[in-house]
């Protein structure tokens, strides 16, 4: 292959206008550019959460005291939870956490008050394991409001900041959560958004654009031009890098305007780490393509891709939360790294030289995808 | 409509046949669920191991590294010792680690207080709220070390805590590992969506290659193409959920607490549903492409609406009315039931009694489309 620089630049220009051409009048894919953002945003923005709400529980008081009343009264004040069903007998109650009719069962012994006034009172919590997320912080926000709970006169207004006195032996533990000082969810979600967005569009474009090329035969009327492969290859990204661009651009002012979520970092930096996971994706998509031999094949290869990557990644989970060798295999994905990318700019406000090491990852992940094409994509027809 | 045994069998035959001479499908359908499994059955834990952990050490004192040595004597945290405040937060931004500890420079003079009965040391924690579950769980890992190294490091002899203790017992999975509440999710979402997906796209090729076209114009009704569709397709799936429930009991150890045999049962009826739902998306679209994304446009929010990663009670109250409508809300619900509570046939009754009526509309809607002419 000959590598005139002019001459590829217009072969690709070419490939790129002409595939631009075809983009325009595909109505489905235009359809799905814009419909797909706005669904993904209103699931994970408005809808979808870890952080527990409307929690039922039941409560056997077997003291029947005020100062029984008030631990119960504080615990629904926290705001995570339903009001409290009051139960008569400890079956009745594990019943109702079997039904899954509640979460929690508070047991309140019948000489809670004594040992409440003498400072070693004990109440018990029953938790659903089966819903571990919402038990684990359901039984820390008890313990800290139980820890708080002082038998004698109202308690201090709760203060986020600073934990409860004394539920730290020894040692006080003053505590601020950094960049999102409400653990408001939806933040999060929308941090990753784009990473989500992009890796559907682009393996899907990609894949089932270049397949059903060579289903339809036009394919091989490319190859039948003056073009090197390669050229044809960087021509169809061309364009898709700009859809790409518009879509995460499109993403970001959706979020900004109806969540009032915007980057704290700068765009450039945001456009910048962009570029290497965009590539990356768009060339798996290809990647992908050439493996498959039917359009159904190339859906059910990059199922198979993206499934995995948005669970692993840590767009919807935590991946520091991760068992050790998943977390590492995540590191094979090039959306890991775009998402921890991501995070820190728009979370943290991150310079580039602090997202360099994702930066790198993706880099690196592109140049070891071109050179598996270009060992792949040699020009074969049928 | 008229049903002929004969003529079934022999859709049957040829569905089989055709099934099998792709062995890269045949692969695809038994192992993307497996896939699916274990991807999730991972992901969501509550369990934090070797988190990194930046510790500004002011105080430069034994007590103080001490306290850092309690730090990383578990296996919870990496401590990493920076020198000032600045290191600190740029680790925190990069996100390098997703949480500080601030040791006080006069540290060690608080603990010689505390110990002659002053006020207890200060230190100070701070969390990458942007990642809200690991800060919410970082946060009570923290807490609880530095509580027990607190206690040993602080040689006053503890005053009695004014506040109230709680004994936490959990039921059902007392280690509040992530894995049983994944497993039993990853049924909704492989027999929502994987079975729709793959569906929708074998048929919409057999539509664009024109063999379709063939099979209406056969003596076969309808009714005998949409079952000889189904059919073989369902018996795959129902071998994929027996395949799902062995990997996830021994590779996972996650069995159903309940009766196996009910929720196989009941899956496998959902799996009929699903798949009308896909003969329908490509009944109605013109490439693969198309019944893909219709697919994924439908399949995606009804799985997560479903409750499949996320509880529907943490949603605001109108939406999670919006969810009952969801055919895949119920089966998630129930298969939650069974796996993790072992509830049995009755206590299922109602969402059961829910799929069935979508299952019937879902057919005879699917039966319409395949009788539509091209």
């Amino acid at each position: 292959m000959t590598l005139d620089p002019r001459r590829l630049l217009s072969n690709v220009l070419a490939v790129a206008y002409k595939e631009t051409q075809v983009l325009r009048h595909d109505a489905a894919f235009i359809t799905v550019v814009l419909a797909q953002p706005i669904m993904m945003l209103l699931l994970f923005g408005a809808c979808l959460s870890n952080e527990p709400a409307n929690v039922p529980w039941s409560v056997l008081d077997r003291s029947q005291t005020a100062q029984a009343r008030r631990l119960v009264e504080d615990i629904h004040a926290t705001g995570y939870f339903l009001p409290p069903v009051a139960v008569q007998s400890y079956d009745q109650g594990l019943e109702r956490m079997r039904r899954g009719d509640s979460i929690a069962l508070l047991v309140i012994a019948d000489d809670f008050r004594r040992d409440a006034e003498r400072g070693r009172a004990r109440v018990q919590l029953l938790l659903d394991g089966a819903d571990p997320l919402t038990s684990a912080r359901v039984g820390a926000y008890v313990a800290q409001v139980a820890a708080g709970f002082r038998p004698d006169d109202r308690p201090s207004p709760r203060d986020p900041d600073a934990g409860p006195k004394g539920a730290v032996a020894g040692i006080d533990v003053r505590q601020r959560f950094w960049f999102n000082p409400t653990l408001n969810d939806s933040q999060f979600f929308l941090a990753g958004l784009s990473g989500m967005l992009l890796t559907n569009l682009c393996l899907s474009i990609t894949c089932l654009g270049l397949v059903g090329e060579r289903e339809r035969g036009t394919y091989e009327q490319t190859l039948s031009l003056p073009t090197s492969p390669l050229e044809i290859v960087l021509g169809k990204l061309l364009p898709l890098v700009g859809i790409c661009y518009v879509l995460v651009f499109a993403a970001m002012l959706e979020t900004g305007i109806v969540f009032g979520i915007w980057p704290r970092g700068s765009l450039l930096s945001l456009a910048v780490v962009t570029l290497p996971f965009v590539l990356a994706s768009l060339a798996i998509g290809v990647f992908v393509s050439a493996l498959a031999r039917s359009s159904a094949q190339a859906v059910f290869l990059s199922v198979f891709f993206i499934l995995p990557s948005f669970v692993l990644s840590g767009v919807m989970m935590p991946y520091q939360l991760m068992p050790p060798y998943i977390r590492e295999v995540g590191g094979i994905l090039p959306l890991r790294w775009y998402q921890v990318a991501l995070r820190a700019i728009i979370d943290r406000g991150a310079s580039l030289v602090d997202v360099k090491g994702p930066l790198l990852a993706m880099t690196v992940q592109f140049g070891i995808l071109l050179a598996l094409i270009r060992w792949r994509m040699s020009p074969r027809l049928g | 409509m008229s049903l002929s045994w004969r003529r079934l069998r022999t859709l049957l035959v040829r569905e089989m046949r055709a099934t099998l001479r792709d062995p890269f499908t045949l692969g695809i359908l038994i192992a993307a669920p497996l896939v699916a499994l274990l991807a999730f059955g991972y992901t969501l834990s509550t369990e934090i191991k070797y988190l990194d952990l930046a510790v500004l050490d002011a105080d430069d004192s034994p007590a103080s590294r001490r306290l850092i040595a309690e730090l990383a004597a578990e296996e919870t945290f990496t401590p990493h010792v920076v020198r000032n405040r600045d290191e600190m937060t740029r680790m925190l931004v990069s996100g390098k680690v997703s949480a500080a500890l601030v040791i006080p420079p006069d540290f060690d003079h608080a603990l010689d207080e505390a110990a002659r009965g002053g006020p207890p040391p200060q230190v100070q924690a701070l969390y990458n709220g942007s990642d809200t579950v690991l800060a919410g769980n970082t946060e009570g890992a923290l807490r609880a070390i530095v509580a027990a190294a607190g206690a040993a490091v602080v040689t006053s002899p503890a005053q009695a805590t004014p506040g109230i203790e709680v004994v936490t017992n959990v039921l059902y999975n007392p280690t509040l590992s992530g894995v049983p509440f994944m497993v039993s999710g990853v049924f909704g979402f492989v027999l929502s969506f994987l079975t729709t997906l793959l569906t929708a796209v074998s048929i919409v090729n057999e539509r664009l290659t024109g063999t379709f076209d063939q099979l209406q114009v056969t003596p076969a009704t309808s009714l005998e193409i949409l079952l000889g569709k189904i059919l073989p397709l369902g018996a795959v799936f129902a071998f994929d959920v027996l395949l799902m429930m062995l990997v996830g009991g021994f590779l996972l150890g996650v069995w159903p607490q309940g009766n196996p045999l009910l929720f196989w049962a009941v899956s496998a009826f959902y799996v009929l549903f699903s798949l009308s739902l896909g003969i329908i998306f490509s009944a109605t679209s013109h490439t693969a492409a198309e019944a893909v994304q219709k697919t994924v446009l439908y399949s995606i929010p009804v799985m997560q609406l479903g409750g499949f990663a996320f509880p529907l009670r943490n949603m605001p109250m109108p939406m999670q009315w919006v969810t009952e409508l969801f055919p895949a809300t119920h089966y998630i619900r129930l298969s939650r039931d069974v796996y993790l509570r072992g509830e049995g046939f009755f206590g299922v009754l109602p969402d059961l009694a829910v799929l069935a009526v979508y299952g019937v509309v879902l057919g005879a809607l699917a039966l319409r489309t395949i009788g539509e002419r091209t």
